[in-house]
């Protein structure tokens, strides 16, 4: 079944965006059967039940769902994307 | 679309300040006089970065990356400032560390889908130090801007 992956950060305006793209491309490439969107913080509470993966750019307090979660840092600086991503596959194949 | 979100008379290639807000202040003032944002963007930016700080721990030169909702924002552009003298700021994500900042790219984004292909370039030399020092060492606008702009074609 295909996963949800939400990539969330303060606006949804840049840095999910970027992330959520660089993941998606990343998953494809693997052919990873997944789909990728970048939302902000705020609405993340009300689809939070649709979220298999959740990728979180934003500080801890906002972290508390019950859902497998990875830091989407490491895809904007490089680094540590090697072991965020295998993680990332680790949640996707579960 | 990126020759349009860079501009010579937002390039800073030798600024300072203080701290973290009063550098935000000054950036901000800077998009307002140009009239690519609103009034409201300064105060936005600052509190932003407060809860969602955009600092990044890059090779290279350190990068942070304050931006905001597109509701304080009038036209698309990306300032870019090197700083003379490295100014702390906070980490983004729950690292609750700090980053001396080198280089600032202040976004003004109206549509973050239709800027996607832009910013994902921008973002792509966060993860390469040479580039970044490349942008970080260019000595005229003309040459920082060429820099850039070879990544975001």
């Amino acid at each position: 079944m295909m996963k949800k992956i939400f990539v969330a950060c303060g606006s949804g305006v840049a840095t999910s965006q970027t992330v959520a793209s660089k993941i998606g491309t990343m998953c494809e490439d693997e052919g990873l059967d997944v789909s990728v969107e970048a939302v902000d913080i705020k609405s993340l509470e009300s689809i939070i039940d649709q979220c298999d993966i959740y990728v979180s750019i934003v500080s801890s307090g906002a972290n508390n769902w019950d859902i497998p979660t990875i830091s989407g840092i490491p895809f904007l600086t490089g680094m540590g994307m090697e072991e965020e991503f295998e993680k990332l596959k680790q949640f996707i194949a579960q | 679309m990126s020759q349009s979100l860079l501009h010579d008379e937002l390039v800073l290639l030798d600024c300072s300040a203080k701290d973290s807000e009063e550098l935000l202040t000054k950036l901000a003032a800077i998009l307002k006089e140009q009239g690519y944002v609103k009034d409201s963007y300064t105060q936005a930016i600052i509190d932003r970065e407060k809860v969602f700080p955009t600092g990044l721990n890059t090779p290279g030169a350190k990068v942070v990356m304050p931006h905001t909702d597109p509701v304080h924002v009038n036209e698309a552009a990306i300032l870019v400032a090197k700083l003379s003298q490295p100014v702390l700021f906070k980490e983004m994500g729950n690292s609750g560390k700090s980053v001396e900042a080198n280089l600032v790219f202040m976004l003004a984004v109206t549509d973050p889908k239709g800027h996607l292909a832009t910013l994902s370039k921008l973002m792509s030399i966060f993860s390469n130090g040479e580039k970044l020092l490349g942008v970080y060492n260019s000595k005229t606008k003309t040459e920082l801007i060429q820099q850039l702009d070879e990544i975001l074609v």
